[in-house]
């Protein structure tokens, strides 16, 4: 028997059942789905602005703080510039050192973004949601950090035109057999495309700010916002549009990080010349880039107290989703290792050696962070509503996956074909503080963000519940959907 | 079709390890010196290396010397990963060139290099005054940020080159020589044209003891190494 | 103008991608580039011009061509013609350039009024040279010259004929590579076997099996360039043999690695085992039968037992090398520097020169060669005082017995071991005068500084010994390049003070150097290069860089008998054997040799060729040593002799003998210019003052002492790799 919804009420003011058993099944979905608690969109509006609107002591202190760090990176970077990369401590082995494990691990991260919100979006996964923006945002910024550090690591900076394909008095264009060229464009691309995507998602946000302001900001809001009006077919082109891009980008999101694993792959460095490295990098951004997020998602619901949006079903669904990408990472793993194994190539024997004698304490702390915490914890659903354990989980991946990458560009790098050359290598503060700088500017730009934007998309979120009903099936009542397309 | 194919061949029973060739080539092609804390830091920098492998244990320990510099590959691997074309292959000389000018330091041939002959520069050399007086000026000084790696003097091809074309004849035998091998007191070094049968490395070689460094790469180098102890009688 | 369809912008798409494709992956592999940015080492500019002169890095005396470009020296080549080098030169030839461009030059005469202040007052040339007149016409005979052994032949004569003038003692021409490498030894030793006080000279590019005894003969040893020439062809024999080369030394050296087998001898055992071998051709009979016969007439009763086991061999192990030596058609044996570094040590070298004598090949090819005539130009080679010379005039200057003091290419403050009491003698010293190109450690001492011009802007000649390639050689030096200071030739000053000398001003009647030595240089019978008449001569000499004979001339071989019985005394070692349980040795490197290299950053910076290490003093130990001490390479370690102490990091090197800890010389300058000081240690403080018993040569070899943890750590400055696991890793070769 079908619950039909009084024609003229509107969506956030369902019914409630008379049956008491019924009655408390539609509750706790309330309680239980975000979809299911609709509320008028004036009070989520409202809730969403006030959010943006709250600047208390501890924002501030975070901008101070990161700021100087902001400050710190380039100033670290206008030193290096002028003493050159050798304030660093690459050497003449090792020459790609952090700032290539930087670049590779904001590109990874940058990865979970367009996945949550394209990906989920064109299956139709309801609970991407509330957290499309927040993970798009990760993106866009992680991959704006990513593209400081070609800047970053190369040698002359001020030649970096040379790399462009512009015409030039050189008659020379850049050499397209060069992977890092092909990472150039592809990042480019990824960059340009994600950017649309997330602004075209933010439009009718934006709208809804533009009505609620005034003055300056206003008008800003009102120049971004392109005139959205809310009509019938804005409203379908922007979803005509939302789709395209979402196709569009996701085998771009693909080729993202295929290519930057072939920078190595490409190379005939030992331990980097495999086959599996494009879908093993492309596991591996997914995996970092999930934990980014459900970082971001805890900080956001506390800082930003957005309980409402960000539910434990959001928790719970991510946390799936990070265990299942920490199988895949573990299946690439293990077979890339056990075919190197098998093989005995001297090489890669000493590489296998390296892992577990001098660098046994990362290695191991690596495998403790992507296998064990996530596997060994995320299938209870405890563990995966509770924020602290998400936190500290979703941590220990970003820290396994950094180090993946430590010991896959300087750890190889310091093994090669001539024993006479191997030399390990050990950071300095530059790359240190560049690091440390470029979180910070992360987050620096995040926080920043999130007082500018809805880092909650809510037009997403009342289209979804406009779009939620429940079905009464016997004794129970189950959410059910109606979808327009 | 290149004219000529510079080949290097390198006498591993001959080589005393003395450093000779180091420092000619640092006089030679203006290379600057590491300090003793760039050294500490793994900077080390000559185009031409001695490597010393130890064998055995005490007392029956050997040491072998294997001098390394670039490889001049015919199938280099550092030429396609250079985003600039600082790095390529010059059909002219058959060489391996690398052009300071267009190098912005990605560094990328470095890693790709399996001989670890690309050296870059760390920090600006400095030639305390008057060193700088000494520097060839058929050679550029290299600043920061660029990566710099043996030439195989083609500087001294050069000057042969066109000293030659203006008498209107063929660059003679023995005419080039890079600053190692003609510092070289062994002459463990043997330098020349591979396309002119009548060079010395075109009559040494295939000897019966080469063999090419790190050969099951492909990189197809234009130096022959002749292997060195007691694996050999005669030749 | 064609219209853009649809249809159009695809074909057009399709083409330009197609294109893309084909131009990436083209079957074409190498793509032909002429861009505006070409490398400038395709545009040459300019035509150097080549100047023959003679390398003073070291004593050799190798024949250098520099190239000039627009004024300025920027290489030094070997020169192909000059029969001792044959176109080569060794690492510290090369850098002979940082020497003449060296930053921390005496850019002028300077006085310094306070000694030890290392503040230097400018003056005049004039002045100086009044001042050093003054000095020299006060003290009388009461004068003392210390030269170097790569002050240039010239001067040396001159210098003689000065002292001689003056009623002086002659030269002391003795510094740490003549001593270290006791030339003075060797000199006495071929003396007593050729009659001729030259350096031996060996022939080992015809030579079939080369026993070395501590000689390394491809770093440091007499002239590496010329040996290296000369292993070079021994290791390619026209002939269809290698060649066999057998290196005893307790610590690898270079040519040790070069060598097919390395015997670690106990340090001072090596005339015992020299003397094994004779033995043990004369017992088992091996080789022709001549050799035996002269093998029994010079055996000595040697415990065989004791020999073998002092090279970690079994007599029968050592039986195969004595075999391998006497059946050999041209071997040849080397008498090292660890010989005529201990006491004893003439009789050490004659132990191997024996090997030689039973070989039968003195004078022939691949043998021991004499030195050859000149003919009557008065120029014969330098001699070297000994150490015992040196220290001789140290003990006159601690009497008192000296106020004038000219120290030229020599530096006897860092040179000498502190125990010689060379500091406090200088102290004794009224006035001292330097000629040296940079502040040493001497000149530090010095009242007055009057730089000589370096090699490379000076005149000068060399007698090569040891005469290699079988010619006698006089070696050309003449300016290639115009001073780059205010300096003074120090003949051309020692001519001026000269002439206001009583007795001084008949004995050198030149007016300046050049013309004392185109008198030299044109009494020579016509070389090599022709030239009629004195004054083509005198150019031949400058622009072929030399004077050398056409042909070897007929030498006649000294008549050469096989001695009786001369028995070598055990080693008397230098400290207690329990208190110190370790030998000393110490090597110079091929790069900073006795420590004049240390000044040019080319040698400092240019790894050392056994261990890699560069800029720095280090102390070699074995591996199993260092187990036993709990020391490991980096960590800081005091060596302490009955003499003196050093500190410097460890390095643990498996090619060094488990009793023996050896440290490199030619470090630890506090002087010398910005790139020498404050460097390492300089393992001469281990050394006691006292000369050898038998050659008064500087005893380095027999010194025993103790190592032990500082508990600090420094770095070591390695170009190997710092990766302990590289160890294990399968070599490329």
């Amino acid at each position: 028997m079908l619950e039909t919804r009084t024609e003229n009420a509107p969506f956030w003011e369902p019914t409630v059942p008379e049956d008491e058993v019924l009655a408390q099944q539609a509750a706790h979905h309330r309680d239980e789905y975000l979809l299911l608690d609709p509320r008028p969109p004036a009070e989520i509006n409202a809730l969403m602005l006030a959010a943006m609107r709250r600047t208390g002591p501890v924002f501030w202190l975070l901008v101070v703080g990161l700021g100087g760090m902001v400050a710190a990176l380039f100033t670290t970077w206008v030193i290096q510039m002028f003493y050159g990369i050798g304030i660093t401590g690459l050497n003449r082995s090792v020459m790609w050192g952090p700032y290539i494990v930087n670049l590779v691990y904001f590109i990874g991260i940058g990865h979970a973004g367009t996945f949550i919100s394209a990906a989920l979006r064109l299956m139709r996964y309801d609970f991407r949601r509330p957290i499309a923006r927040a993970a798009e945002t990760v993106t866009l910024f992680g991959l704006a950090m990513a593209a400081l550090f070609p800047l970053i690591h190369v040698g002359r900076i001020w030649k970096i035109y040379y790399m462009f394909p512009i015409p030039n008095q050189r008659e020379l264009w850049p050499n397209f057999r060069s992977a890092l060229l092909w990472d150039a464009t592809a990042i480019t691309t990824y960059m340009i495309g994600s950017t649309l995507f997330m602004f075209v998602a933010l439009i009718p946000d934006l709208a809804m700010i533009r009505d609620r302001t005034t003055g300056l900001r206003r008008k800003i809001y009102g120049a971004f916002a392109l005139g959205w009006r809310g009509t019938e077919g804005e409203w379908h082109r922007l979803e005509v549009v939302s789709n395209i891009l979402g196709f569009v980008i996701i085998p771009v999101m693909f080729s993202v990080h295929t290519i930057v694993s072939w920078d190595f792959a490409m190379a005939i460095q030992p331990g980097w010349h495999s086959t599996i490295f494009g879908p093993f990098f492309i596991i591996g951004a997914l995996f970092s880039g999930v934990a980014a997020v459900i970082l971001v998602m805890v900080i956001v619901r506390k800082g930003m107290r957005l309980g409402y949006f960000l539910r434990d079903e959001h928790f719970s669904a991510m946390g799936i989703f990070l265990m299942i990408l920490a199988m895949a990472w573990v299946y690439f793993y293990f077979a890339e290792w056990i075919t190197n194994w098998y093989g005995n190539l001297p090489m890669e024997v000493a590489l296998q050696e390296m892992l577990t004698g001098p660098l046994a304490p990362f290695f191991y702390l690596m495998l403790f962070g992507n296998i064990i915490v996530p596997l060994g914890t995320l299938w209870s659903r405890r563990v995966r509503t509770s924020l602290p354990a998400m936190f500290v989980i979703a941590l220990f991946v970003q820290i396994g996956m950094y180090i993946e990458r430590v010991l896959i560009i300087p750890g190889m790098l310091s093994r090669n074909e001539l024993p006479f050359n191997w030399v390990n290598y050990t950071p300095r503060w530059p790359e240190l503080l560049i690091t440390a700088g470029t979180f910070s500017f992360l987050a620096f730009l995040y926080i920043i963000w999130t007082r500018v934007v809805p880092i909650i998309p809510v037009w997403e979120v009342y289209e979804g519940q406009a779009l939620q009903g429940r079905r009464r099936v016997g004794r129970a009542i189950l959410p059910t959907r109606s979808d327009p397309h | 079709m290149a004219e000529h194919k510079w080949t290097m061949i390198v006498d591993l029973d001959k080589c005393t390890g003395c450093q000779a060739c180091v420092v000619a080539c640092h006089a030679e092609n203006n290379v600057p010196i590491a300090s003793e804390t760039e050294v500490v830091r793994g900077r080390g920098l000559h185009w031409i290396r001695i490597e010393r492998y130890w064998e055995g244990e005490f007392p029956n320990v050997k040491a072998k010397f294997l001098p390394v510099f670039c490889q001049q590959c015919g199938s280099a691997p550092c030429e396609p990963v250079c985003p600039t074309y600082a790095s390529y292959h010059s059909e002219q000389e058959n060489l391996n060139i690398q052009v300071y000018n267009r190098c912005v330091g990605t560094r990328y041939c470095g890693n790709n290099c399996p001989y670890k002959v690309r050296y870059f520069n760390y920090r600006a050399p400095e030639f305390d005054a008057p060193l700088e007086q000494q520097l060839n000026p058929d050679v550029t000084v290299r600043g920061a940020g660029v990566m710099e790696k043996c030439t195989f003097c083609i500087q001294r091809i050069r000057r042969a080159a066109e000293t030659a074309n203006a008498e209107g004849r063929p660059i003679a035998d023995g005419e080039v020589q890079p600053a190692c091998v003609q510092a070289c007191p062994s002459d463990a070094l043997i330098f020349g044209d591979k396309y002119d049968p009548e060079s010395r490395v075109a009559r040494m070689t295939p000897h019966n003891r080469q063999f090419k460094l790190l050969e099951h790469l492909g990189t197809e180098p234009a130096v022959y190494y002749l292997k060195g102890g007691e694996t050999h009688v005669g030749d | 103008m064609t219209q853009i369809t649809r249809r159009n912008f695809l074909k057009v798409s399709a083409a330009g991608t197609a294109t893309a494709i084909l131009t990436g992956c083209g079957g074409e592999r190498w793509v032909e580039l002429v861009p505006y940015v070409v490398a400038p080492e395709e545009q040459l500019a300019g035509v150097p011009t080549y100047f023959a002169s003679t390398c003073r890095q070291c004593p050799a005396g190798c024949g250098i061509l520099v190239k000039i470009m627009n004024g300025r020296a920027v290489k030094i080549e070997g020169n192909p013609e000059h029969p001792v080098n044959r176109g080569r030169l060794c690492a510290r030839g090369q850098a002979g350039l940082q020497l003449l461009y060296n930053p921390d030059r005496v850019p002028g005469a300077v006085e310094q009024s306070e000694r030890g202040s290392r503040r230097y007052t400018p003056i005049a040339w004039n002045e100086a040279i009044n001042r050093l007149y003054e000095g020299l016409n006060e003290a009388g005979s009461r004068v003392a010259i210390w030269l170097g052994t790569t002050t240039s032949g010239h001067l040396v004569d001159l210098f003689t004929l000065f002292a001689d003038a003056i009623g002086a003692q002659p030269p002391v021409r003795y510094d740490l590579y003549a001593g270290y490498n006791g030339y003075n030894v060797l000199e006495t030793a071929s003396e007593g076997l050729l009659g001729t006080a030259a350096l031996p000279a060996y022939d080992l590019a015809n030579a079939d099996v080369i026993f070395s005894f501590g000689a390394d003969y491809l770093g440091t040893w007499l002239n590496a360039t010329g040996y290296g020439v000369g292993f070079g062809q021994f290791r390619a024999q026209p002939y269809g043999k290698r060649g066999v080369f057998v290196q005893f030394e307790p610590r690898m050296s270079n040519s040790g690695a070069s060598a097919d087998r390395w015997v670690p001898v106990r340090p001072g055992d090596e005339a015992l085992v020299a003397q094994a071998l004779v033995r043990l051709i004369a017992d088992e009979g091996v080789g022709p039968a001549e050799r035996v016969e002269a093998a029994r007439a010079a055996a000595a009763d040697v415990d065989l037992e004791a020999a073998a086991a002092s090279c970690h061999l079994t007599v029968a192990e050592l039986a195969a090398l004595a075999r391998t030596f006497a059946e050999a058609q041209r071997p040849v044996a080397l008498p090292g520097a660890a010989l005529a570094g201990r006491d004893n040590a003439l009789a050490a070298v004659a132990a191997v020169q024996t090997l030689n004598l039973i070989a039968g090949t003195i004078g022939q090819p691949g043998g021991l060669l004499p030195a050859q005539a000149l003919g009557d130009a008065g120029l014969r080679p330098a001699v070297t005082s000994s150490y015992g010379d040196a220290q001789a005039l140290v003990a006159r200057m601690q009497a008192g017995e000296i106020d004038v003091l000219l120290v030229h290419g020599a530096n006897p403050v860092y040179e000498m071991p502190p125990e010689s009491g060379i500091v406090e003698a200088l102290a004794n010293v009224q006035t001292v005068v330097s000629f040296n190109p940079l502040v040493d450690e001497t000149a530090v001492y010095a009242d007055l500084i009057l730089p000589d011009r370096v090699y490379l802007e000076g005149w000068g000649y060399e007698v090569v010994t040891p005469a290699l390639g079988g010619l006698p050689v006089v070696s050309s030096q003449q300016p290639v390049v115009g001073p780059l200071h205010d300096v003074r030739a120090t003949g051309d000053v020692l001519l001026t003070v000269a002439r206001g000398l009583a007795g001084a001003a008949q004995a050198l009647p030149w007016e300046d150097e050049v013309a004392f030595l185109r008198e030299r240089i044109t009494a020579l019978p016509v070389g090599a290069f022709g030239g009629e008449g004195p004054d083509l001569q005198w150019a031949r000499f400058q622009q072929f860089g030399g004077w050398w004979p056409a042909q070897a001339p007929q030498a006649e071989l000294p008549d050469v008998e096989v001695g009786g019985v001369a028995p070598v005394a055990a080693p008397q070692y230098q400290g207690d054997e329990g208190e110190f349980p370790y030998h000393l040795h110490l090597f110079m490197n091929p790069l900073l040799g006795d420590g004049r290299g240390a000044s040019m950053p080319w040698l400092q910076g240019s790894p050392d060729p056994m261990t890699t290490i560069s800029w720095q003093t280090w102390v070699e130990l074995n591996p199993v040593t260092a187990d036993e001490l709990g020391i490991q390479t980096g960590d800081v370690v005091r060596v302490t002799s009955p003499f003196g102490t050093v500190e410097a990091p460890a390095y643990v090197y498996p090619a060094i003998r488990p009793d023996t800890i050896a440290l490199p010389l030619g470090q630890g300058h506090t002087d010398s210019g910005r790139y020498a000081r404050d460097r390492g240690a300089n393992p001469v403080r281990l050394l006691g003052g006292e000369p050898g018993d038998n050659g008064a040569n500087l005893m380095w070899s027999n010194v025993r002492v103790k190592i032990e943890r500082t508990g600090e750590q420094k770095s070591l400055a390695r170009f190997e790799t710092t990766v302990e696991e590289a160890a294990d890793a399968h070599p490329p070769i």
